[in-house]
């Protein structure tokens, strides 16, 4: 073959192939929009459903476009079950603060102390931890020991107590901690600084975007958590945001199953839908409006995690 | 020869103790906690040998033996309905959760355009920041239905608001469901809505592994004409295969385990769609008032016995796999 002829062959190869690879971006391009585009519209439409009059959600059914804008639906919220909202509104907040900040202490000090080569039987304390994670007493056990041991039955601190340590953040953080120089902390030593100088002085400082992480991650969890209200809490008092919306939701599900009878369907009043989707709202209003700026801590977060040492 | 290495100062359990007093005072708080949730429960798992009254407590109640055990080992129908829906729920979560965020890194190292990535990426990773019950929520705008067929005319009647889905039958001239009365239809819903909020999350890890890559593979294989899809076909997916067979692995560690938060959430007190999609965590809460707690103790004793079996196996089998690198 002549070496023209081959030149002009790898040539016309390699438009094809370009054309080619134009086409797998496209595939890749719409892919990837169409995916983005289901994880979002569901948002949008609450949203939008927030904003419509309940005759008109009744007429047309859900809609992405409302044809009007009306705010009535959080003045009406707020008119009937304002005080109620701010209440739970308040134990969120109050559960995230207090967990967040406990959560990281905690996590932090046992994170600290096993990242280091120095400490004998750090192997033995990541076991004791790991191995919660792959054995477990089971719902029932943990309950009874809970309520009846502890007394956390209708106590704020059940919210709080049974999720503040975390083993998998734990392990995250201590990656974060192993790497930082054991040369810093050789020369805080050399000046007589202890171990506990040494964690708040030097570890902690050091690992601030470490500690957005892991932090987010907890306060998150504590926003997002009805769970152990389901288990612990009657008292309405103490419902946190997310389980006085879980109580609304299920009561309307039961109802739409067509389990209940009709006499009794009848007399459970149910919120309209647009309240419904403006409640939605309220609860997960705080972390849309965070979301752009502590989403890269989560991604920092998971990649971390799911590299191994 | 004299030896000139000097053997290490043999050094007891109590000298540590105090020569790094305060790194083990650190752990105290923490390893309080696991003892006070994890491990004082454990002990309460003495209750599945029991007939659990409130008056006698975890360790003052009658010991029946394996009394609870062989009750729903035998033939229980709802007990055996809720580990065939935990493994069914479980095993297309482990197919679809692989395969769609897989596609989804693949095709996002393909995107070059930055806003668009940026965006694209961000509405994926939003379900992650949701709680079921706020899914739940949201979902019932999908699925919720208020219409009723005349019995005479067969004519539908609107009677009130009717979710996204619906009004798609209506529109495409369909009859409309309602979804929250039949059962049928509520395993696929369930596994959609959970392969849905973890795609983004996962194709995350999967990105992360795809950075790692050697660019430099990619590059010879540019110069030896290997189209993007080719590339895709003998490079990305082969050099992903470590990562997937160690998730998969994990998943199946753990394919006894039903994700209650999910179940509870979405379907919560529906009794008529709780059937479908019960699964063993959401059984054994559910039996806890019904059956009492020494018969739901004993489920969960047997799921945790399973789960520590599967875990040590699909660890061994990761150390095999992965040159001595386990999974925990």
């Amino acid at each position: 073959m002549s070496i023209a002829a081959q030149t002009s062959r790898k040539h016309s190869n390699h438009i094809r192939h370009s054309r080619n690879d134009r086409w797998a971006r496209a595939i890749a391009y719409i892919i990837v929009g169409l995916f983005g585009l289901i994880c979002l519209y569901p948002l949008l439409l609450t949203v939008t459903v927030s904003f419509t009059p309940e005759d008109v959600i009744n007429r047309d059914g859900f809609r992405l476009i409302p044809r009007t804008f009306t705010l009535d639906t959080y003045t009406y919220i707020f008119a009937h079950s304002g005080a109620r909202i701010l209440k739970s509104y308040g134990v969120t907040i109050l559960i995230t603060a207090v967990g967040t900040f406990a959560s990281m202490l905690v996590t932090c000090m046992i994170a600290y102390a096993i990242s280091l080569r120095e400490m004998k039987y750090r192997n033995v304390i990541a076991f004791i931890c790991n191995f919660t994670s792959i054995f477990s007493a089971g719902l029932i056990p943990w309950y009874v020991v809970c309520t009846q041991w502890y007394g956390l039955r209708n106590n704020i601190l059940a919210l709080i107590l049974p999720a503040l340590f975390s083993v998998w953040n734990m392990f995250l953080m201590r990656t974060y901690f192993k790497a930082i120089s054991p040369s810093l902390y050789d020369a805080a030593k050399i000046d007589g600084a202890g171990h506990w100088t040494i964690f708040f002085r030097i570890a902690l400082p050091l690992s601030i975007t470490a500690l957005l992480t892991v932090g987010l991650m907890y306060a998150l969890s504590y926003w997002n958590d009805w769970w152990h209200a389901l288990m612990f809490i009657d008292d309405r008092d103490l419902y946190p945001l997310q389980y006085y919306l879980y109580s609304i939701v299920s009561n309307v599900n039961a109802v739409s199953s067509g389990r209940v009878p009709a006499g009794a369907a009848a007399n459970i009043r149910l919120p309209a839908e647009t309240v419904k989707m403006a409640v939605t709202i309220i609860t997960i209003g705080p972390i849309i409006f965070l979301y752009p700026f502590i989403q890269r801590y989560f991604v920092k977060g998971i990649m971390m995690g799911s590299v191994k040492e | 020869m004299q030896r000139t290495v000097k053997a290490p100062v043999k050094r007891g359990f109590l000298w540590e103790m105090k020569h790094n007093r305060s790194l083990y005072l650190m752990c105290v708080p923490a390893l309080l906690l696991l003892l006070a949730f994890a491990y004082l429960p454990m002990g309460g798992m003495y209750m599945a040998f029991t007939k659990y009254d409130a008056v006698g407590g975890i360790f003052g109640s009658t010991y029946v033996g394996f009394q609870n055990f062989s009750y729903f080992l035998s033939g229980n129908p709802y007990f055996w309905n809720a580990v065939w829906n935990t493994l069914i729920i479980n095993f297309w979560g482990l197919i679809l959760g692989t395969i769609l965020p897989i596609t989804i890194a693949i095709c996002m190292n393909e995107v070059k355009n930055g806003v668009f990535k940026k965006v694209s990426q961000s509405a994926m990773f939003f379900p992650y920041f949701l709680s079921w019950v706020v899914i739940g929520a949201i979902l019932y705008g999908f699925l919720t239905s208020n219409f009723r067929v005349d019995r005479k005319t067969g004519e539908l009647i609107i009677t009130g608001a009717n979710g996204i889905v619906n009004r798609l039958i209506i529109g495409l001239g369909g009859t409309p469901v309602r979804w929250y009365a039949e059962a049928k239809y509520w395993k696929t819903i369930i596994i959609l809505l959970d392969v849905w909020k973890w795609a983004g999350y996962n194709s995350i890890i999967y990105m992360a592994a795809m950075a790692a890559f050697d660019g430099s593979l990619y590059e010879a294989a540019t110069i030896d004409g290997a189209s993007r899809f080719q590339q895709i076909r003998y490079l990305t997916i082969p050099m992903l295969k470590p990562n997937v067979v160690i998730l998969t692995l994990m998943s199946i560690g753990r394919i006894f385990f039903g994700d209650m938060g999910m179940i509870w959430g979405v379907v919560g007190q529906n009794a008529t769609v709780l059937d479908a999609v019960t699964v063993i965590d959401t059984y054994v809460y559910t039996s806890m008032r019904t059956m009492g707690f020494g018969f739901s103790t004993a489920i969960g004793l047997c799921q945790s016995v399973m789960g520590l079996i599967l875990i040590v196996l699909a660890n061994t089998l990761a150390k095999r796999i992965n040159d001595g690198e386990g999974l925990f």
